[in-house]
């Protein structure tokens, strides 16, 4: 008998009672100002969010923002403060030094402050190994809470998917509270 | 009728200040989850909500998991099942093998951790590089976490700093966290880029969908897997749940519960093999087919490996991870230790002064508090009661069924009160060790009421 | 209606007062209370040391003693909770339906639950911090465990608001564990003083003259600890205070 069907088979004789699938019916908490509880979620985070303001250009945005990135990758035919396209190299391990990543990110979660991003670059390496992270979502894609969040998910296609919120983070020593761990520094959302 | 856990508790807390530090420390993290569980009205729905879908998905595991695979294949991975820790290692080994590998870069996994998985690798000559932070530390320091969300709480920034000066070659003298951090995020980039193969836990398995998800705040397991072509992850099989729509109840309740954050920094869902590359997924029994043949204890597969049961236990919080003998120490490692080899673990039950915060705090309802009182039952059965512990309570027992030898006791019993102090607080009392014994009262309230002192108007 | 009062072992033996402060402010609410003579232990002891076999004889004297009564009324919570959670189990395994278990009541939860009354006529001119014990919060419901996401409530507050003069308190950890737990406090002895030395100086933190509560077990504990290190802190059962005067 291979293992799994060892293991099946001792499921089977050991499951007792078997327990219905719950209906997930609840009243989940959702925001008058999405935007606003988005960004403080994301403040609180360690990231920023700003809105793009009418006549505003995101690339000089960008570069306010980031006035030492030196080099810059984005396969976004809107972001001309790109230095290189990501897509362009062959190994990932050549998106090392990378200063700023911009990428577009699929919509926000108020509740706090994450952003689904599908992987829409050769190298997901991208999305972790550079300083600054910027991603660009509309500003119309929030969703108040996981669960709507996990709907807007539900029947899309992707390799690979996550949520991010705020850079990459750790506390392992002592508990204080140190950004940078391995991935970005800094994230910055930019609503559209 | 100390416990090994006792003793070792004694040893902790010999050093008041470090045991202040971690009561304190673990306490605010607590507290950060109280206001993050009060900032949701719905709360204790989400909680009710995560234990009935785990009381689904265990009771189904058998459906579910070839669910999973299914789709799994279908998305191009590799499945593999493990009946155990052994076969889990064989796997992972083989894989290397096939690869010719040598550096295993993984991220951070209890389960591995269960398996004992390093060590087995180490002594078949490859090297396996701990990404996390808290798991690095402890690998340069030879040590096994002491926590399963903080794995190396009990270490102080000044031991940190003094081992990365012999291991990076850190400023003298610097233990600035955030200095630190940052030498192992340069030390370890290099081992990002270098790595033969990437390895994961999961925190949960979507069926539907036959994808895993990793929840992590430093990137780790992202950037791992990023630069190999392959790609191993492990779970235990209790982390499979339905859907996606189940993962909006436990995304929102496993960082909240665990570090008091909304959301971890990186929820990232594996579905597909990177371009040209291998995702293989390893299925693990070991031992927890077994659970579900223990009505009692079934609650303990709801476990989504939060910590929280840790930070508000009053007696983890006093004596620290290492004062347990099961690798998982805590209100749920006292009752997975039981489950794995109540022979072996069974010291870990006088962990426990029954206060029940740890069901409470639970985002899943385990009735961990309530677990540990029923352990505590069948320890005689298995021959693990203390002796002492047995006398104490026959003698009572004895005492109490009989009124008219407990009356005459209460009436000698103020007699103790006028013994000399050496008698009352030598070693042998346990209760003199800190504290003043209670003095008996000079008349009974059985004594005053038949007497009736007490009912007159 | 008719009270059986329950007088835990320890409290007959040790804090006689209790029981008795318990009787008189029933007996001053004009309710119909009775001590059924020659109680000795619930078996809570033996149980939570993991003898819970050994309670059985007890649980069914108890069933025996208090079968007249409507209420059975006692003054520790930790204990009713026993009779209230776990004899069931105990005596269902002798083939005995427990009674005992839906009709008794800490007395904090009976006065506040059943009897409501809207004043006391004691003065208790005193600052104190309530002791919320475990069992109490998290089996009895006498207080909103800060655990769970539920409006805040507390019997043994609402029924201290009724004494004159007082001026009620609460610890930072409103709920944290004194360390008593039965056999665990000589099972453990440093971790079990370790936090009851915890518990008694963050009540003296909010600067109460009393730490009380609806647990003698609790409060003999943290007795011992100010004893011992002579702390400038006193404990006194939440009934002597509602009593006080009578």
């Amino acid at each position: 008998m291979s293992s799994k069907e060892s293991i099946l088979s001792r499921i089977r004789s050991h499951t007792g009672t078997r327990y219905e699938q719950p209906e997930i019916t609840l009243d989940a908490i959702h925001y008058e100002d999405k935007t606003g509880q988005f960004s403080e979620s994301l403040k609180a985070a360690g990231g920023a969010a700003v809105v793009l303001q009418a006549g505003e250009d995101i690339n000089e945005l960008i570069r306010k923002h980031f006035p030492d990135a030196k080099r810059i990758a984005s396969n976004l035919s809107e972001i001309t403060c790109a230095t290189f396209d990501p897509d362009s190299v062959s190994d990932p391990r050549e998106l090392n030094n990378t200063d700023l990543a911009i990428v577009e990110g699929c919509f926000g979660v108020a509740e706090n402050g994450a952003v689904w991003i599908t992987q829409q670059v050769k190298h997901k390496a991208l999305y972790f190994i550079s300083t600054g992270l910027v991603i660009l979502i509309n500003k119309e894609d929030l969703v108040n809470n996981m669960h709507e969040a996990y709907k807007r998910v539900e029947g899309t296609d992707y390799k690979y998917g996550f949520f991010v919120s705020g850079p990459s983070k750790t506390a392992d020593i002592e508990q204080a509270l140190v950004f940078g761990a391995h991935g970005p520094m800094n994230v910055l959302v930019i609503l559209r | 009728m100390s416990t090994k856990h006792s003793i070792a508790a004694a040893r902790f807390i010999a050093n008041r200040k470090q045991e202040a530090w971690h009561d304190e420390t673990l306490w605010m993290v607590r507290v950060k989850r109280d206001k993050m569980s009060h900032s949701l009205p719905e709360w204790e729905r989400l909680r009710e909500l995560a234990c009935d879908i785990k009381m689904y998905s265990n009771s189904h595991l058998d459906t579910l998991l070839e669910e999973f695979e299914k789709n799994a294949i279908a998305n191009g991975a590799i499945v593999h099942w493990a009946k155990d820790a052994k076969e889990h290692n064989e796997i992972v080994e083989k894989i290397l093998q096939q690869h010719n590998a040598h550096t295993l870069i993984k991220s951070k996994s209890m389960l591995t951790e269960e398996c004992g998985m390093n060590e087995y690798l180490f002594s078949k000559g490859y090297d396996i590089v701990e990404s996390d932070l808290g798991e690095r530390i402890l690998q340069w320091m030879h040590l096994h976490p002491s926590h399963i969300v903080m794995p190396a709480i009990h270490i102080k920034r000044q031991e940190v700093g003094e081992m990365m000066e012999r291991v990076l070659g850190t400023e003298k003298g610097n233990s600035d966290p955030t200095y630190l951090t940052h030498a192992v995020r340069k030390n370890m980039r290099e081992k990002f880029l270098t790595a033969d193969v990437a390895m994961t836990g999961a925190n949960f398995a979507v069926a539907s969908t036959g994808e895993i998800v990793v929840c992590t705040n430093e990137g780790n397991a992202d950037m791992g897997t990023s630069f190999p072509k392959v790609h191993i992850a492990t779970f235990g099989m209790e982390k499979i749940v339905p859907n996606q729509e189940a993962l909006g109840v436990f995304t929102r309740l496993l960082a909240r519960s665990g570090t008091g954050q909304p959301i971890t920094s990186y929820t990232s869902h594996y579905r597909k093999p990177q371009d040209g590359g291998e995702f293989h997924l390893i299925i693990v029994d070991n031992g927890r087919s077994d659970i579900l043949a223990k009505p009692d204890h079934i609650r303990t597969l709801n476990c989504i490996r939060c910590g929280e049961c840790m930070n508000t236990c009053p007696v983890y919080r006093r004596t620290g991870g290492y004062s347990y003998t099961y690798f998982i120490p805590g209100p749920i490692g006292i009752n997975l230790g039981m489950l794995k080899n109540p022979e072996e673990y069974s010291d870990n039950v006088s962990a426990c002064s029954l206060c029940l915060s740890c069901s409470n705090v639970c985002p899943v309802k385990i009735d961990l508090g309530e677990q540990i009182y029923r352990w505590r039952q069948d320890l005689d059965k298995i021959g693990k009661a203390s002796s002492e512990k047995k006398v104490m309570s026959g003698g009572m027992k004895f005492l109490m069924e009989r009124p008219a030898l407990f009356n005459t006791a209460l009436k000698f019993a103020p007699l103790v009160n006028k013994s000399p102090r050496f008698m009352i607080y030598n070693g042998l009392n346990a209760w003199g060790k800190g504290r003043e014994l209670p003095t008996f009262a000079k008349e009974s309230f059985n004594d005053m009421w038949k007497k009736n002192k007490i009912q007159k108007p | 209606m008719k009270i059986g009062l329950f007088i835990p072992c320890y409290i007959n033996a040790v804090y006689p007062e209790v029981g008795v402060a318990s009787y008189k402010l029933l007996k001053h609410l004009g309710l119909d209370v009775d001590y059924p003579l020659d109680q000795t232990c619930c078996g809570q002891p033996m149980a939570n040391a993991g003898f819970e076999n050994e309670s059985l004889k007890l649980a069914l004297r108890m069933e025996d003693l208090f079968k007249q009564y409507d209420y059975v009324v006692g003054p520790s919570a930790s204990c009713v909770a026993f009779v209230k959670e776990n004899h069931p189990g105990i005596l269902e395994k002798a083939g005995h339906v427990c009674q005992n278990s839906s009709k008794i009541y800490d007395i904090c939860e009976f006065l506040h639950d059943v009897v409501k009354p809207e004043e006391l006529p004691s003065v208790f001119p005193h600052k104190v911090s309530i002791h919320n014990s475990c069992h109490g919060v998290r089996e009895l419901h006498l207080s909103s465990p800060s655990e769970m996401n539920i409006p805040y409530f507390s019997k043994l507050r609402d029924l201290l608001q009724l004494v004159k003069g007082i001026e009620i308190l609460e610890p930072k950890r409103i709920d944290e564990c004194c360390g008593f737990g039965g056999m665990f406090a000589v099972e453990e002895p440093e971790v079990s003083v370790c936090m009851g030395h915890d518990k008694v100086k963050d009540h003296m933190s909010t600067g109460a003259e009393y730490i009380t509560g609806a647990d003698s077990s609790c409060l003999m504990h943290m007795q011992g600890v100010i004893e011992r290190e002579h702390l400038p802190i006193k404990t006194i059962h939440i009934t002597q205070i509602l009593a006080a005067g009578l």
